[in-house]
């Protein structure tokens, strides 16, 4: 009868060896692979940033002259005070116009939320590129929305609102970052139990007070994220304003780029990146403290 | 709850202010496509194909690169990140807390710092800019969404499946192949079409690490610099074709569970 114990026994005995070893790997993969693709770069880009460049080449030399340029440079505060206008404004418009679209996506029927879904999710899975290409298409002094307002006499100049500039920027940003807003916001809608609003309906509450009671404070983790998701991709980006920022619609972005590519002042661009990565670590730090009062749990 | 008739009049409308604004530029570009403008004027007595017909073999080679960048690239991003994830999963620990944590960095982080992160990295390790730094590139990426997405089904399976299996005989690797990896199915295939998506669109990262080669972002980067083109109009549709598509795939996967618990 011992038989077929046997057999149990002796599979695990046999892999036991080469099974060691495959674990022994995973646990190296789990640690070397994320050390060497992010940890290691990140280290490298962070000593970079205390460099100079001499005779184009990058010297290390650990001097703080190319954050004391970041504080120092009038030029530089302004551009990276607009990119935070910028993200702020586009944040703030993304979420505000994102949350009734969430709404409504939570409340219709099945059919009709899948095909809002699609609807949003279509643009954002359509090429960056491309989009910020089809807005660039309306836009400029002499872009189809100018062309159609002084066309129809309903301006006679064309409106700076809708040129290649900072305006520029920020619409564009607004209008491809949207999605980005709307999805998460849906999710934490969609999470919150039917029960609490049912009873919050049964002892008589009224929709309003529901809403801003119940509803609105439990989407908060929602709106949380849509603020920071649009926030850090309007800051980060350089593709939009390079594209549609004309000749002064600089932000950090761009600066940043260019710095890598026309400018060659590498550690001067890794400081300025270092100190985008202190924005957005501002910025999580404080979406974290957007939460309900008091403790919710279900 | 019923939703009061204004208020959903009102939803419905700053909805559809949305999609006017996401779709406008898109409509008005596939019109282009097929109608040439001149001075901001439509001329819709020259409607053609012709912008079709523009679209050059540079595009094609472009888009076929960015198609093999983004298979190779989503394919190495899970194997790693269903390793890690395996590992991962128990989440007790600080190493463990600290891989997750760097693993999630480069997706928290605007892409622009880690595509720059990388660049200078190759450099002081003299590696050149080539097709094989996009593809690490676009795995470091990628690494965090599919990570999420494995990892968050591991949990939810819960040990016991695992014990089960191991407890009637089966060894880790056996447990491994027939009992985690079935079950892991969905959410591997949810993540790499969600990867292909995201590495198909990358462009900062690309742009940063490319070398002599270029991919259909970046290609198109380079056209649009130059201007305005009726071929790039042509090529709007077919890339809202195909994201049509894909999203409709996508959806599919990621909802149908949930979305019948409306109330």
């Amino acid at each position: 009868m011992g038989h077929p114990q046997v057999n149990f026994r002796k599979t695990p005995e046999l892999g036991s060896a080469r099974e060691a070893r495959l674990i022994n790997s995973l646990v190296v993969i789990a640690y070397i692979l994320p050390i060497a693709l992010i940890l290691g770069p990140f280290c490298i880009f962070f000593v970079v940033s205390f460099g100079r460049v001499e005779a184009s080449a990058v010297v290390i030399d650990f001097n703080l002259s190319n954050y004391v340029r970041i504080l120092a440079d009038s030029t530089v505060r302004m551009v990276i005070g607009r990119t935070l206008v910028i993200g702020i404004a586009t944040a703030l418009v993304c979420t505000l116009v994102g949350f009734p679209a969430a709404y409504l996506m939570k409340i219709l029927g099945p059919t009709r939320r899948s095909l809002l879904m699609v609807a949003f999710a279509v643009p954002l899975l359509m090429s960056y590129v491309i989009k910020i290409y089809t807005v660039r298409n309306l836009l400029g002094t002499n872009g189809v929305i100018n062309h159609f307002l002084m066309a129809s006499g309903l301006v006679s100049q064309p409106l700076e609102f809708f040129t290649l500039s900072y305006y520029g920027v920020f619409l564009t940003l607004t209008s491809v970052l949207l999605p980005f807003a709307v999805f998460p916001i849906f999710l934490s809608l969609d999470r919150i139990p039917a029960s609490l609003v049912e009873a919050a309906a049964d002892l008589g509450a009224s929709r309003t007070r529901i809403f801003w009671t119940v509803i609105f404070p439990l989407s908060l983790s929602g709106v949380a994220v849509s603020l920071t998701f649009t926030f850090v991709l309007a800051i980060g980006d350089f593709i939009t304003p390079e594209l549609v920022g004309g000749p002064n619609g600089f932000t950090l972005g761009r600066i940043i780029f260019s710095q890598f590519g026309l400018g060659f002042n590498w550690p001067f661009g890794a400081a300025l990146s270092i100190f985008m990565m202190m924005i957005v670590t501002v910025a999580l730090a404080l979406a974290t403290r957007i939460r309900p009062p008091g403790k919710v749990t279900f | 709850m019923k939703s009061a008739r204004s208020t959903v009049v009102v939803l419905c409308a700053v909805t559809a202010l949305i999609l006017a604004v996401l779709y406008g530029p898109i409509l008005m570009a596939i019109v282009t496509a097929f109608v040439p403008m001149r001075g901001g004027v439509f001329q819709w007595d020259q409607v053609s194909i012709v912008a079709f017909e523009s679209i050059n073999g540079d595009i094609v080679d472009a888009l076929k690169l960015t198609l093999i960048v983004g298979f190779v690239a989503s394919t190495i991003a899970l194997a790693i990140s269903t390793g890690i994830a395996l590992y991962c999963a128990p989440g007790a620990g600080l190493g463990r807390k600290f891989i997750e944590f760097l693993i999630f960095l480069p997706f928290v982080m605007p892409p622009i710092i880690t595509g720059l992160a990388l660049l200078i990295s190759f450099r002081e390790a003299d590696v050149p800019r080539s097709l094989l730094t996009v593809l690490v590139g676009h795995v470091t990426i990628l690494l965090a969404i599919a990570y999420r997405t494995i990892v968050t089904r591991l949990r939810e399976m819960g040990a016991s499946l695992v014990e089960a299996s191991l407890d009637l005989g089966a060894s880790r690797l056996q447990t491994f192949w027939w009992v985690v990896l079935p079950n892991l199915r969905p959410a591997l295939m949810a993540s790499f079409v969600l990867c292909f998506a995201l590495s198909f669109d990358e462009t900062m990262v690309t742009l940063l690490l490319t070398g002599g080669q270029s991919t259909f972002p970046v290609r198109l980067w380079g056209m649009m610099r130059l201007g305005f083109s009726p071929s790039i109009s042509a090529l709007v549709v077919y890339i809202l074709a195909v994201s049509t598509v894909l999203s409709l795939f996508l959806i599919r996967l990621f909802v149908p569970a949930r979305s019948k618990a409306v109330a």
